[in-house]
Protein backbone atom coordinates (compact mmCIF):
# COMPACT_ATOMS: atom_id res chain seq x y z
CA UNK A 1 0.00 0.00 0.00
CA UNK A 2 2.95 2.62 0.87
CA UNK A 3 4.42 1.83 -2.36
CA UNK A 4 1.07 2.62 -4.08
CA UNK A 5 0.51 5.90 -2.51
CA UNK A 6 4.37 6.64 -2.88
CA UNK A 7 3.66 6.35 -6.64
CA UNK A 8 0.62 8.76 -6.92
CA UNK A 9 2.16 11.33 -4.61
CA UNK A 10 5.59 11.41 -6.82
CA UNK A 11 3.86 10.51 -10.25
CA UNK A 12 0.61 11.80 -10.74
CA UNK A 13 -1.00 8.69 -11.10
CA UNK A 14 -2.38 5.48 -9.46
CA UNK A 15 -1.10 1.98 -10.38
CA UNK A 16 -3.75 -0.63 -10.68
CA UNK A 17 -2.89 -4.09 -8.94
CA UNK A 18 -0.74 -5.45 -11.79
CA UNK A 19 1.77 -3.23 -11.45
CA UNK A 20 -0.13 -0.90 -14.80
CA UNK A 21 0.21 2.71 -14.27
CA UNK A 22 -3.33 4.43 -14.75
CA UNK A 23 -3.26 7.92 -15.66
CA UNK A 24 -5.18 10.39 -14.07
CA UNK A 25 -8.29 12.14 -15.42
CA UNK A 26 -12.31 11.83 -15.44
CA UNK A 27 -14.17 8.80 -16.26
CA UNK A 28 -17.56 9.41 -17.87
CA UNK A 29 -17.30 6.02 -20.04
CA UNK A 30 -16.79 2.95 -17.96
CA UNK A 31 -16.74 -0.60 -19.32
CA UNK A 32 -16.01 -3.43 -17.11
CA UNK A 33 -14.73 -6.78 -18.11
CA UNK A 34 -16.15 -9.41 -15.57
CA UNK A 35 -18.92 -9.30 -13.44
CA UNK A 36 -16.78 -8.59 -10.45
CA UNK A 37 -15.48 -5.81 -11.77
CA UNK A 38 -18.85 -4.39 -12.72
CA UNK A 39 -19.98 -4.97 -9.22
CA UNK A 40 -16.92 -3.17 -7.83
CA UNK A 41 -18.14 -0.07 -10.08
CA UNK A 42 -21.56 -0.35 -8.75
CA UNK A 43 -20.08 -0.28 -5.10
CA UNK A 44 -18.64 2.83 -5.57
CA UNK A 45 -21.31 4.62 -7.26
CA UNK A 46 -19.99 4.13 -10.78
CA UNK A 47 -22.68 2.37 -12.11
CA UNK A 48 -24.87 4.84 -13.81
CA UNK A 49 -20.95 5.80 -15.85
CA UNK A 50 -20.99 2.01 -17.27
CA UNK A 51 -21.56 1.96 -21.28
CA UNK A 52 -20.54 -1.79 -21.42
CA UNK A 53 -20.15 -4.32 -19.21
CA UNK A 54 -19.60 -8.35 -19.77
CA UNK A 55 -22.00 -10.40 -20.95
CA UNK A 56 -22.04 -12.20 -17.67
CA UNK A 57 -22.61 -9.32 -15.47
CA UNK A 58 -26.04 -9.69 -13.55
CA UNK A 59 -25.78 -8.21 -10.66
CA UNK A 60 -26.97 -5.71 -9.25
CA UNK A 61 -29.72 -5.82 -11.34
CA UNK A 62 -29.35 -2.49 -13.04
CA UNK A 63 -26.67 -4.00 -14.74
CA UNK A 64 -28.44 -6.68 -16.70
CA UNK A 65 -29.89 -3.83 -18.39
CA UNK A 66 -26.61 -2.54 -19.88
CA UNK A 67 -25.31 -2.91 -22.92
CA UNK A 68 -22.78 -6.30 -23.50
CA UNK A 69 -19.29 -6.15 -25.13
CA UNK A 70 -17.25 -9.25 -25.88
CA UNK A 71 -14.50 -9.87 -23.53
CA UNK A 72 -12.00 -11.24 -26.06
CA UNK A 73 -12.74 -8.60 -28.90
CA UNK A 74 -10.92 -5.70 -28.63
CA UNK A 75 -13.00 -3.70 -32.03
CA UNK A 76 -16.08 -4.62 -29.31
CA UNK A 77 -14.61 -2.71 -26.22
CA UNK A 78 -13.87 0.35 -28.28
CA UNK A 79 -16.83 0.80 -29.79
CA UNK A 80 -18.21 1.70 -27.07
CA UNK A 81 -15.74 4.47 -26.66
CA UNK A 82 -14.50 3.54 -23.16
CA UNK A 83 -12.37 6.39 -20.86
CA UNK A 84 -11.55 3.52 -18.83
CA UNK A 85 -11.50 -0.54 -18.50
CA UNK A 86 -11.77 -2.38 -15.61
CA UNK A 87 -10.61 -5.75 -16.28
CA UNK A 88 -9.52 -8.21 -13.83
CA UNK A 89 -6.85 -11.49 -13.69
CA UNK A 90 -9.58 -13.66 -12.63
CA UNK A 91 -11.26 -14.55 -16.09
CA UNK A 92 -9.48 -11.37 -18.65
CA UNK A 93 -7.58 -11.88 -20.88
CA UNK A 94 -4.42 -10.23 -20.46
CA UNK A 95 -3.61 -9.93 -23.84
CA UNK A 96 -6.82 -8.04 -24.73
CA UNK A 97 -5.68 -5.58 -22.10
CA UNK A 98 -2.40 -4.93 -23.65
CA UNK A 99 -3.42 -4.49 -26.71
CA UNK A 100 -6.55 -1.77 -25.09
CA UNK A 101 -3.37 -0.22 -23.78
CA UNK A 102 -1.41 0.04 -26.67
CA UNK A 103 -4.25 1.76 -28.44
CA UNK A 104 -4.15 4.31 -25.60
CA UNK A 105 -7.40 3.07 -23.89
CA UNK A 106 -6.59 3.46 -20.28
CA UNK A 107 -7.26 0.19 -18.11
CA UNK A 108 -7.50 -0.92 -14.49
CA UNK A 109 -6.77 -4.39 -13.67
CA UNK A 110 -7.80 -5.89 -10.39
CA UNK A 111 -5.96 -8.89 -8.70
CA UNK A 112 -8.03 -9.43 -5.63
CA UNK A 113 -6.49 -12.37 -3.98
CA UNK A 114 -7.45 -11.89 -0.34
CA UNK A 115 -9.89 -9.32 1.75
CA UNK A 116 -6.43 -6.80 2.10
CA UNK A 117 -6.55 -7.15 -1.65
CA UNK A 118 -10.53 -6.14 -2.19
CA UNK A 119 -9.79 -3.34 0.62
CA UNK A 120 -6.89 -1.83 -1.55
CA UNK A 121 -8.61 -1.94 -5.01
CA UNK A 122 -11.85 -0.51 -3.77
CA UNK A 123 -9.26 2.40 -2.58
CA UNK A 124 -7.88 2.42 -5.41
CA UNK A 125 -10.71 2.49 -7.70
CA UNK A 126 -12.47 4.74 -6.06
CA UNK A 127 -9.80 7.00 -6.34
CA UNK A 128 -9.66 6.38 -10.05
CA UNK A 129 -13.16 6.89 -9.84
CA UNK A 130 -13.39 10.33 -8.21
CA UNK A 131 -15.30 8.16 -5.29
CA UNK A 132 -11.77 8.13 -2.32
CA UNK A 133 -14.21 8.33 0.55
CA UNK A 134 -16.67 5.57 -0.46
CA UNK A 135 -13.90 3.76 -1.49
CA UNK A 136 -12.54 4.20 2.18
CA UNK A 137 -15.82 2.95 3.48
CA UNK A 138 -16.33 -0.24 1.37
CA UNK A 139 -12.12 -0.75 2.42
CA UNK A 140 -12.84 -0.73 5.70
CA UNK A 141 -16.15 -2.19 5.74
CA UNK A 142 -14.22 -5.21 3.83
CA UNK A 143 -11.98 -5.15 6.67
CA UNK A 144 -14.01 -4.45 9.44
CA UNK A 145 -16.31 -8.28 8.33
CA UNK A 146 -13.40 -10.77 7.01
CA UNK A 147 -11.44 -9.65 10.51
CA UNK A 148 -15.41 -10.29 12.59
CA UNK A 149 -15.60 -13.28 10.68
CA UNK A 150 -12.11 -14.82 11.16
CA UNK A 151 -12.57 -13.87 15.15
CA UNK A 152 -15.39 -16.16 15.20
CA UNK A 153 -13.69 -18.71 13.12
CA UNK A 154 -10.78 -18.47 15.64
CA UNK A 155 -12.78 -20.59 17.99
CA UNK A 156 -13.59 -23.68 15.75
CA UNK A 157 -11.03 -26.49 15.51
CA UNK A 158 -8.45 -26.23 12.57
CA UNK A 159 -9.24 -28.91 9.53
CA UNK A 160 -8.04 -29.63 6.15
CA UNK A 161 -10.23 -28.48 3.39
CA UNK A 162 -10.40 -27.88 -0.44
CA UNK A 163 -12.41 -25.70 -2.05
CA UNK A 164 -13.32 -27.47 -5.45
CA UNK A 165 -14.45 -25.17 -8.36
CA UNK A 166 -15.51 -27.62 -10.59
CA UNK A 167 -15.91 -31.46 -10.55
CA UNK A 168 -15.18 -33.21 -13.65
CA UNK A 169 -12.46 -33.38 -13.57
CA UNK A 170 -11.67 -31.93 -10.35
CA UNK A 171 -10.27 -28.10 -10.05
CA UNK A 172 -9.68 -26.83 -7.02
CA UNK A 173 -8.54 -23.49 -5.50
CA UNK A 174 -4.94 -23.01 -4.53
CA UNK A 175 -2.88 -20.68 -2.28
CA UNK A 176 -2.55 -17.26 -3.97
CA UNK A 177 -6.63 -16.95 -4.17
CA UNK A 178 -9.26 -15.36 -2.75
CA UNK A 179 -10.78 -18.66 -1.71
CA UNK A 180 -7.60 -19.56 0.00
CA UNK A 181 -7.94 -16.48 1.93
CA UNK A 182 -11.43 -17.35 2.73
CA UNK A 183 -10.40 -20.70 3.62
CA UNK A 184 -7.42 -19.43 5.82
CA UNK A 185 -9.44 -16.84 7.58
CA UNK A 186 -12.26 -19.62 8.37
CA UNK A 187 -10.02 -21.72 10.08
CA UNK A 188 -9.57 -24.72 7.32
CA UNK A 189 -6.12 -25.61 5.97
CA UNK A 190 -5.85 -25.34 2.47
CA UNK A 191 -5.05 -29.24 1.08
CA UNK A 192 -4.71 -28.04 -2.39
CA UNK A 193 -1.28 -28.16 -3.75
CA UNK A 194 0.98 -25.16 -4.46
CA UNK A 195 3.31 -24.82 -7.49
CA UNK A 196 0.65 -26.21 -9.90
CA UNK A 197 -0.99 -22.89 -10.76
CA UNK A 198 -4.03 -21.30 -8.98
CA UNK A 199 -6.58 -23.53 -10.19
CA UNK A 200 -5.04 -26.79 -10.13
CA UNK A 201 -6.37 -30.42 -11.53
CA UNK A 202 -5.84 -32.64 -8.76
CA UNK A 203 -6.03 -36.44 -8.40
CA UNK A 204 -9.39 -37.42 -7.25
CA UNK A 205 -7.75 -39.51 -4.75
CA UNK A 206 -7.05 -36.37 -2.62
CA UNK A 207 -11.01 -36.68 -1.46
CA UNK A 208 -9.85 -40.07 0.21
CA UNK A 209 -6.78 -38.21 2.34
CA UNK A 210 -7.90 -38.83 5.62
CA UNK A 211 -6.70 -35.21 6.73
CA UNK A 212 -9.66 -34.04 4.53
CA UNK A 213 -13.07 -33.20 6.52
CA UNK A 214 -14.73 -30.00 4.15
CA UNK A 215 -15.43 -29.05 0.61
CA UNK A 216 -16.02 -25.81 0.04
CA UNK A 217 -18.50 -25.54 -3.82
CA UNK A 218 -20.48 -22.60 -4.95
CA UNK A 219 -23.90 -23.68 -5.11
CA UNK A 220 -24.82 -23.51 -9.06
CA UNK A 221 -26.40 -26.40 -10.59
CA UNK A 222 -23.73 -27.32 -12.80
CA UNK A 223 -21.61 -27.61 -9.69
CA UNK A 224 -24.11 -29.52 -7.72
CA UNK A 225 -24.52 -32.02 -10.96
CA UNK A 226 -20.71 -32.67 -11.41
CA UNK A 227 -20.84 -33.43 -7.32
CA UNK A 228 -23.53 -35.56 -7.54
CA UNK A 229 -21.78 -37.53 -10.23
CA UNK A 230 -18.29 -37.26 -8.76
CA UNK A 231 -19.99 -38.82 -5.12
CA UNK A 232 -21.12 -41.88 -6.84
CA UNK A 233 -17.11 -42.90 -7.83
CA UNK A 234 -14.89 -44.52 -5.58
CA UNK A 235 -12.88 -41.22 -4.87
CA UNK A 236 -16.14 -39.78 -4.10
CA UNK A 237 -16.67 -42.39 -1.26
CA UNK A 238 -16.09 -40.06 1.87
CA UNK A 239 -18.13 -37.66 0.40
CA UNK A 240 -21.33 -39.68 -0.44
CA UNK A 241 -20.80 -40.89 2.99
CA UNK A 242 -20.64 -37.53 5.32
CA UNK A 243 -16.87 -38.14 6.16
CA UNK A 244 -16.23 -35.09 4.57
CA UNK A 245 -18.74 -32.48 4.29
CA UNK A 246 -19.73 -30.20 1.85
CA UNK A 247 -20.32 -26.49 2.55
CA UNK A 248 -22.25 -24.93 0.00
CA UNK A 249 -22.01 -21.21 -0.51
CA UNK A 250 -24.15 -18.47 -2.58
CA UNK A 251 -22.36 -19.13 -5.80
CA UNK A 252 -21.82 -15.27 -6.82
CA UNK A 253 -20.03 -14.47 -3.89
CA UNK A 254 -18.17 -17.55 -3.47
CA UNK A 255 -16.99 -17.50 -7.49
CA UNK A 256 -16.33 -13.94 -7.66
CA UNK A 257 -13.67 -11.76 -6.19
CA UNK A 258 -16.17 -8.61 -5.57
CA UNK A 259 -17.10 -6.43 -2.93
CA UNK A 260 -19.63 -8.77 -1.76
CA UNK A 261 -16.51 -11.15 -1.22
CA UNK A 262 -16.89 -10.78 2.58
CA UNK A 263 -20.72 -12.43 2.47
CA UNK A 264 -18.99 -15.74 1.44
CA UNK A 265 -16.55 -15.61 3.91
CA UNK A 266 -19.64 -15.10 6.82
CA UNK A 267 -21.71 -17.68 5.02
CA UNK A 268 -18.55 -19.96 5.24
CA UNK A 269 -18.20 -19.23 9.00
CA UNK A 270 -21.79 -19.54 9.62
CA UNK A 271 -21.96 -23.07 7.81
CA UNK A 272 -18.90 -24.24 9.92
CA UNK A 273 -20.29 -23.12 12.83
CA UNK A 274 -23.65 -24.84 12.01
CA UNK A 275 -21.96 -28.25 12.39
CA UNK A 276 -19.83 -27.48 15.12
CA UNK B 1 18.06 -60.88 -28.19
CA UNK B 2 14.34 -61.03 -28.90
CA UNK B 3 13.57 -63.75 -26.31
CA UNK B 4 15.54 -61.10 -23.79
CA UNK B 5 13.16 -58.47 -24.84
CA UNK B 6 10.37 -60.13 -24.66
CA UNK B 7 11.25 -61.24 -21.13
CA UNK B 8 11.65 -57.53 -21.19
CA UNK B 9 9.11 -56.31 -21.76
CA UNK B 10 7.17 -58.43 -19.44
CA UNK B 11 8.96 -56.56 -16.83
CA UNK B 12 8.72 -53.38 -17.84
CA UNK B 13 4.78 -54.09 -18.01
CA UNK B 14 4.26 -55.59 -14.26
CA UNK B 15 6.53 -52.58 -13.11
CA UNK B 16 4.00 -50.51 -14.99
CA UNK B 17 1.00 -52.44 -13.36
CA UNK B 18 2.95 -52.31 -9.79
CA UNK B 19 3.74 -48.25 -10.20
CA UNK B 20 0.04 -47.85 -11.33
CA UNK B 21 -1.72 -49.25 -7.82
CA UNK B 22 1.58 -48.93 -5.44
CA UNK B 23 2.91 -45.25 -6.21
CA UNK B 24 2.47 -42.88 -3.29
CA UNK B 25 -1.15 -41.15 -3.34
CA UNK B 26 -3.17 -38.86 -1.14
CA UNK B 27 -5.81 -41.99 -0.34
CA UNK B 28 -2.50 -44.44 0.38
CA UNK B 29 1.16 -44.64 0.80
CA UNK B 30 3.33 -47.04 -1.07
CA UNK B 31 3.17 -49.48 2.35
CA UNK B 32 -0.74 -49.25 2.80
CA UNK B 33 -1.45 -50.04 -0.71
CA UNK B 34 1.16 -53.17 -0.93
CA UNK B 35 -1.12 -54.29 2.73
CA UNK B 36 -4.14 -53.63 0.55
CA UNK B 37 -2.98 -56.27 -2.48
CA UNK B 38 -1.86 -58.09 0.21
CA UNK B 39 -5.12 -58.50 1.80
CA UNK B 40 -4.87 -56.41 4.94
CA UNK B 41 -5.63 -53.21 3.67
CA UNK B 42 -7.57 -49.99 5.96
CA UNK B 43 -11.11 -49.49 4.41
CA UNK B 44 -9.44 -45.49 3.12
CA UNK B 45 -6.78 -47.63 1.42
CA UNK B 46 -8.80 -50.19 -0.03
CA UNK B 47 -10.70 -47.52 -1.82
CA UNK B 48 -8.03 -45.89 -2.85
CA UNK B 49 -6.37 -48.34 -4.51
CA UNK B 50 -8.92 -50.90 -5.47
CA UNK B 51 -11.25 -48.39 -6.13
CA UNK B 52 -9.98 -45.40 -7.70
CA UNK B 53 -6.19 -46.72 -9.17
CA UNK B 54 -7.17 -50.55 -9.87
CA UNK B 55 -9.63 -49.07 -12.61
CA UNK B 56 -7.86 -46.16 -13.53
CA UNK B 57 -4.60 -48.54 -14.03
CA UNK B 58 -6.81 -50.86 -16.53
CA UNK B 59 -8.32 -47.78 -18.38
CA UNK B 60 -4.70 -46.63 -19.23
CA UNK B 61 -3.16 -50.48 -19.81
CA UNK B 62 -6.41 -50.79 -22.61
CA UNK B 63 -6.40 -47.25 -24.22
CA UNK B 64 -2.34 -47.77 -24.50
CA UNK B 65 -2.56 -51.03 -25.95
CA UNK B 66 -5.75 -49.69 -28.16
CA UNK B 67 -3.53 -46.64 -29.71
CA UNK B 68 -0.47 -48.87 -30.17
CA UNK B 69 -2.13 -51.66 -32.09
CA UNK B 70 -4.04 -49.38 -34.05
CA UNK B 71 -1.04 -47.12 -34.99
CA UNK B 72 1.17 -50.43 -35.52
CA UNK B 73 -1.78 -51.69 -38.09
CA UNK B 74 -2.23 -48.37 -39.64
CA UNK B 75 1.82 -48.14 -40.44
CA UNK B 76 1.32 -51.38 -42.05
CA UNK B 77 -1.60 -50.54 -44.07
CA UNK B 78 -0.74 -47.31 -45.14
CA UNK B 79 3.05 -48.66 -45.59
CA UNK B 80 4.36 -45.28 -44.28
CA UNK B 81 5.81 -45.14 -40.63
CA UNK B 82 3.84 -41.81 -40.32
CA UNK B 83 0.93 -42.92 -39.97
CA UNK B 84 -0.78 -43.05 -36.61
CA UNK B 85 -4.66 -43.02 -34.84
CA UNK B 86 -4.34 -39.10 -35.48
CA UNK B 87 -3.42 -39.07 -39.20
CA UNK B 88 -6.69 -40.47 -40.48
CA UNK B 89 -8.95 -38.11 -38.58
CA UNK B 90 -10.41 -40.74 -36.31
CA UNK B 91 -9.18 -39.60 -32.97
CA UNK B 92 -10.14 -35.96 -34.14
CA UNK B 93 -13.96 -37.03 -34.99
CA UNK B 94 -14.00 -38.79 -31.75
CA UNK B 95 -12.49 -36.08 -29.78
CA UNK B 96 -14.51 -33.15 -31.04
CA UNK B 97 -17.60 -35.24 -30.75
CA UNK B 98 -16.88 -35.31 -27.33
CA UNK B 99 -15.79 -31.96 -26.04
CA UNK B 100 -19.51 -30.54 -28.35
CA UNK B 101 -21.29 -33.04 -25.83
CA UNK B 102 -19.24 -31.42 -22.60
CA UNK B 103 -19.81 -28.06 -23.80
CA UNK B 104 -23.55 -28.80 -24.71
CA UNK B 105 -24.97 -31.41 -22.06
CA UNK B 106 -26.25 -30.79 -18.30
CA UNK B 107 -23.72 -31.62 -16.37
CA UNK B 108 -25.77 -34.68 -15.30
CA UNK B 109 -25.79 -36.31 -18.41
CA UNK B 110 -22.16 -35.92 -18.77
CA UNK B 111 -22.11 -40.32 -18.83
CA UNK B 112 -23.20 -39.58 -22.27
CA UNK B 113 -19.76 -37.99 -23.42
CA UNK B 114 -17.90 -41.16 -24.05
CA UNK B 115 -20.98 -42.38 -26.24
CA UNK B 116 -20.66 -39.09 -28.04
CA UNK B 117 -17.09 -39.66 -28.43
CA UNK B 118 -17.56 -42.59 -30.15
CA UNK B 119 -20.00 -41.93 -32.44
CA UNK B 120 -18.00 -39.03 -33.40
CA UNK B 121 -15.07 -41.62 -34.02
CA UNK B 122 -17.65 -43.90 -35.68
CA UNK B 123 -18.47 -40.49 -38.14
CA UNK B 124 -15.30 -39.75 -38.53
CA UNK B 125 -14.28 -43.55 -40.25
CA UNK B 126 -17.23 -42.68 -42.40
CA UNK B 127 -16.59 -39.54 -43.89
CA UNK B 128 -12.74 -40.93 -44.43
CA UNK B 129 -14.02 -44.17 -45.98
CA UNK B 130 -16.31 -42.01 -48.02
CA UNK B 131 -13.88 -39.43 -49.66
CA UNK B 132 -10.70 -41.94 -50.13
CA UNK B 133 -13.44 -44.42 -52.35
CA UNK B 134 -12.00 -44.07 -55.89
CA UNK B 135 -12.66 -46.20 -59.05
CA UNK B 136 -10.12 -49.00 -57.88
CA UNK B 137 -10.90 -48.34 -54.06
CA UNK B 138 -9.23 -46.45 -51.43
CA UNK B 139 -5.72 -45.96 -52.45
CA UNK B 140 -3.25 -44.68 -49.89
CA UNK B 141 -2.80 -41.63 -50.80
CA UNK B 142 -6.28 -40.93 -51.25
CA UNK B 143 -6.65 -42.84 -47.51
CA UNK B 144 -4.33 -40.38 -46.17
CA UNK B 145 -5.41 -36.99 -47.75
CA UNK B 146 -8.84 -38.01 -46.48
CA UNK B 147 -7.48 -38.44 -42.98
CA UNK B 148 -5.67 -35.01 -42.92
CA UNK B 149 -9.00 -33.22 -44.37
CA UNK B 150 -11.13 -34.98 -41.35
CA UNK B 151 -8.14 -34.34 -38.92
CA UNK B 152 -8.79 -30.44 -39.98
CA UNK B 153 -12.29 -30.13 -39.91
CA UNK B 154 -11.83 -32.45 -36.52
CA UNK B 155 -9.31 -29.65 -34.83
CA UNK B 156 -11.17 -26.52 -36.30
CA UNK B 157 -14.69 -28.04 -34.27
CA UNK B 158 -12.27 -28.43 -31.17
CA UNK B 159 -11.13 -24.97 -31.44
CA UNK B 160 -15.16 -23.09 -31.94
CA UNK B 161 -16.46 -25.59 -29.15
CA UNK B 162 -13.31 -24.39 -26.95
CA UNK B 163 -13.71 -20.54 -28.14
CA UNK B 164 -17.43 -21.20 -27.18
CA UNK B 165 -17.78 -23.00 -23.98
CA UNK B 166 -18.85 -21.52 -21.05
CA UNK B 167 -15.28 -20.82 -18.80
CA UNK B 168 -16.04 -23.59 -16.32
CA UNK B 169 -16.85 -26.54 -19.02
CA UNK B 170 -13.55 -25.88 -20.42
CA UNK B 171 -11.19 -27.52 -18.08
CA UNK B 172 -14.20 -30.81 -19.01
CA UNK B 173 -13.40 -29.46 -22.34
CA UNK B 174 -9.59 -29.76 -22.29
CA UNK B 175 -9.42 -32.88 -20.16
CA UNK B 176 -10.79 -34.43 -23.30
CA UNK B 177 -8.08 -32.49 -25.36
CA UNK B 178 -5.26 -33.11 -23.53
CA UNK B 179 -6.28 -37.19 -22.22
CA UNK B 180 -6.98 -37.98 -18.91
CA UNK B 181 -7.67 -41.20 -16.75
CA UNK B 182 -9.02 -39.74 -13.60
CA UNK B 183 -12.90 -40.74 -14.27
CA UNK B 184 -12.10 -44.10 -14.82
CA UNK B 185 -14.35 -46.72 -13.79
CA UNK B 186 -15.14 -50.21 -13.82
CA UNK B 187 -18.14 -49.79 -16.03
CA UNK B 188 -15.47 -47.36 -18.72
CA UNK B 189 -13.20 -50.35 -18.69
CA UNK B 190 -15.96 -53.09 -19.43
CA UNK B 191 -17.54 -50.69 -22.08
CA UNK B 192 -14.25 -50.46 -23.50
CA UNK B 193 -12.58 -54.05 -23.37
CA UNK B 194 -15.37 -55.00 -26.99
CA UNK B 195 -13.54 -51.92 -28.68
CA UNK B 196 -9.98 -53.52 -27.86
CA UNK B 197 -10.41 -57.08 -27.70
CA UNK B 198 -12.65 -57.92 -31.15
CA UNK B 199 -10.48 -55.33 -33.35
CA UNK B 200 -7.44 -56.70 -32.11
CA UNK B 201 -8.50 -60.43 -32.74
CA UNK B 202 -9.23 -60.00 -35.88
CA UNK B 203 -5.97 -57.51 -37.02
CA UNK B 204 -4.02 -60.76 -36.02
CA UNK B 205 -6.23 -63.08 -38.37
CA UNK B 206 -5.42 -60.41 -41.07
CA UNK B 207 -1.49 -60.20 -39.52
CA UNK B 208 -0.57 -62.40 -42.68
CA UNK B 209 -2.41 -60.27 -45.29
CA UNK B 210 -0.99 -57.12 -43.85
CA UNK B 211 2.79 -58.62 -44.35
CA UNK B 212 2.04 -59.39 -48.00
CA UNK B 213 0.68 -55.86 -48.60
CA UNK B 214 3.99 -54.55 -47.37
CA UNK B 215 5.42 -56.11 -50.75
CA UNK B 216 2.88 -54.18 -52.66
CA UNK B 217 -0.90 -54.05 -53.47
CA UNK B 218 0.03 -56.17 -57.14
CA UNK B 219 2.32 -58.40 -55.46
CA UNK B 220 0.22 -59.27 -52.37
CA UNK B 221 -2.93 -59.59 -54.77
CA UNK B 222 -1.01 -62.10 -57.02
CA UNK B 223 -0.09 -64.24 -53.83
CA UNK B 224 -4.17 -64.17 -53.18
CA UNK B 225 -4.60 -61.43 -51.15
CA UNK B 226 -7.71 -59.73 -51.15
CA UNK B 227 -6.83 -56.33 -51.07
CA UNK B 228 -9.89 -53.83 -51.03
CA UNK B 229 -11.48 -56.46 -48.21
CA UNK B 230 -8.04 -56.76 -46.12
CA UNK B 231 -7.67 -52.66 -46.03
CA UNK B 232 -11.75 -52.28 -45.30
CA UNK B 233 -11.22 -54.84 -42.31
CA UNK B 234 -8.02 -53.41 -41.04
CA UNK B 235 -8.66 -49.73 -41.32
CA UNK B 236 -12.34 -50.37 -39.39
CA UNK B 237 -10.52 -52.16 -36.84
CA UNK B 238 -8.22 -49.58 -36.10
CA UNK B 239 -10.92 -47.17 -36.09
CA UNK B 240 -12.57 -49.03 -33.61
CA UNK B 241 -9.71 -49.01 -31.49
CA UNK B 242 -8.86 -45.28 -31.71
CA UNK B 243 -12.81 -44.43 -31.23
CA UNK B 244 -12.80 -46.53 -27.99
CA UNK B 245 -9.50 -44.65 -26.78
CA UNK B 246 -10.46 -41.46 -27.45
CA UNK B 247 -14.42 -41.64 -26.26
CA UNK B 248 -13.17 -42.70 -22.39
CA UNK B 249 -9.84 -41.38 -21.97
CA UNK B 250 -9.43 -38.66 -25.03
CA UNK B 251 -6.68 -37.27 -27.00
CA UNK B 252 -3.25 -39.02 -25.42
CA UNK B 253 -0.71 -38.41 -27.91
CA UNK B 254 2.45 -40.22 -29.59
CA UNK B 255 1.85 -43.46 -27.99
CA UNK B 256 0.31 -44.76 -31.22
CA UNK B 257 3.21 -43.34 -33.42
CA UNK B 258 6.33 -43.82 -31.76
CA UNK B 259 5.33 -47.51 -29.90
CA UNK B 260 5.52 -49.54 -33.17
CA UNK B 261 8.22 -48.02 -34.03
CA UNK B 262 10.30 -49.04 -30.99
CA UNK B 263 8.94 -52.41 -31.45
CA UNK B 264 9.72 -52.40 -35.11
CA UNK B 265 13.53 -51.94 -34.41
CA UNK B 266 13.32 -55.09 -31.69
CA UNK B 267 11.19 -57.65 -33.29
CA UNK B 268 11.20 -56.65 -36.96
CA UNK B 269 8.59 -55.95 -39.45
CA UNK B 270 5.89 -58.76 -39.43
CA UNK B 271 2.56 -57.66 -38.47
CA UNK B 272 1.62 -61.13 -36.73
CA UNK B 273 4.99 -61.08 -34.49
CA UNK B 274 4.96 -57.00 -33.76
CA UNK B 275 1.18 -56.60 -33.27
CA UNK B 276 0.74 -57.67 -29.78
CA UNK B 277 4.18 -56.85 -28.53
CA UNK B 278 3.31 -53.24 -29.52
CA UNK B 279 0.31 -53.51 -27.65
CA UNK B 280 1.82 -54.75 -24.70
CA UNK B 281 4.41 -52.08 -24.82
CA UNK B 282 1.80 -49.27 -25.64
CA UNK B 283 -0.05 -50.26 -22.62
CA UNK B 284 3.14 -49.88 -20.41
CA UNK B 285 4.13 -46.57 -21.47
CA UNK B 286 0.59 -45.40 -20.71
CA UNK B 287 0.55 -46.52 -17.83
CA UNK B 288 4.20 -45.20 -16.92
CA UNK B 289 2.50 -41.84 -18.41
CA UNK B 290 -0.35 -42.13 -15.85
CA UNK B 291 1.80 -42.84 -12.98
CA UNK B 292 3.95 -39.54 -13.97
CA UNK B 293 1.07 -37.62 -14.80
CA UNK B 294 -0.17 -38.32 -10.96
CA UNK B 295 3.31 -37.77 -9.43
CA UNK B 296 5.21 -34.98 -11.04
CA UNK B 297 3.30 -32.23 -9.64
CA UNK B 298 1.24 -34.23 -7.05
CA UNK B 299 -1.61 -34.18 -5.57
CA UNK B 300 -2.23 -31.79 -8.81
CA UNK B 301 -2.67 -33.82 -11.81
CA UNK B 302 -0.82 -33.23 -15.02
CA UNK B 303 -2.79 -34.32 -18.50
CA UNK B 304 -1.58 -38.26 -19.53
CA UNK B 305 -1.39 -36.76 -23.20
CA UNK B 306 1.55 -34.02 -22.01
CA UNK B 307 3.29 -36.71 -20.18
CA UNK B 308 3.43 -39.48 -22.91
CA UNK B 309 4.23 -36.10 -25.89
CA UNK B 310 6.90 -35.52 -23.33
CA UNK B 311 8.37 -38.93 -23.57
CA UNK B 312 8.02 -39.51 -27.16
CA UNK B 313 8.76 -36.99 -29.12
CA UNK B 314 12.48 -36.66 -27.69
CA UNK B 315 12.41 -40.36 -28.69
CA UNK B 316 11.10 -40.07 -31.84
CA UNK B 317 13.55 -37.35 -32.76
CA UNK B 318 16.45 -39.79 -31.58
CA UNK B 319 15.04 -42.78 -33.64
CA UNK B 320 15.07 -40.24 -36.36
CA UNK B 321 18.32 -38.87 -36.43
CA UNK B 322 19.48 -42.38 -36.58
CA UNK B 323 17.60 -43.64 -39.22
CA UNK B 324 19.82 -43.93 -42.37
Amino acid sequence: MLLLWAAVAFSGHLVDQVGHPVQAGPVTRLVALAPDVVELAFALGAGERLVGVAGTADFPVAARLLPRVTVGDVESIMARRPDLVLATTAGNDPRVIERLRASGVRTFTADVTSCERLAEVLRLLGEVLGARRRGDELADDVLGRCAAAARRAADLPGQGALWVVWWEPPIVAAPNTFHHDLLHRAALTNLAPEGAGRYPRVNPEVFLDPGLRFVVSPDEPDVRAGWERFATSAAGTRLAAGDVQVLWLPADPASRPGPRMPEALEALVAAREARR
Amino acid sequence: MKRTADVLLGVVLLAAAAAGLLAPGPGAAPGEALDVLLGSGTEGATVAVLGVRLPRLALALAVGAALALAGASLQALLATPLADPFLLGISGGGAAAATAAVALLPVAAFGAVPAAGMAGAALATLAVWWMARGPLGPSTTRLLLAGIAVNAAASVAILAVLALADAPRLASALAITMGSFSAATPAAVLWLLPYLLLPAALLLHDGRDLGLLALGEESAAALGVDVTAVRRRVFLASAALCGGAVAFAGVIGFVGLVTPHLCRLIWGMAPRRLFWRAALAGAALTAFGDVLARQLVAPAELPVGVVTAALGVPFFVALLRRAP
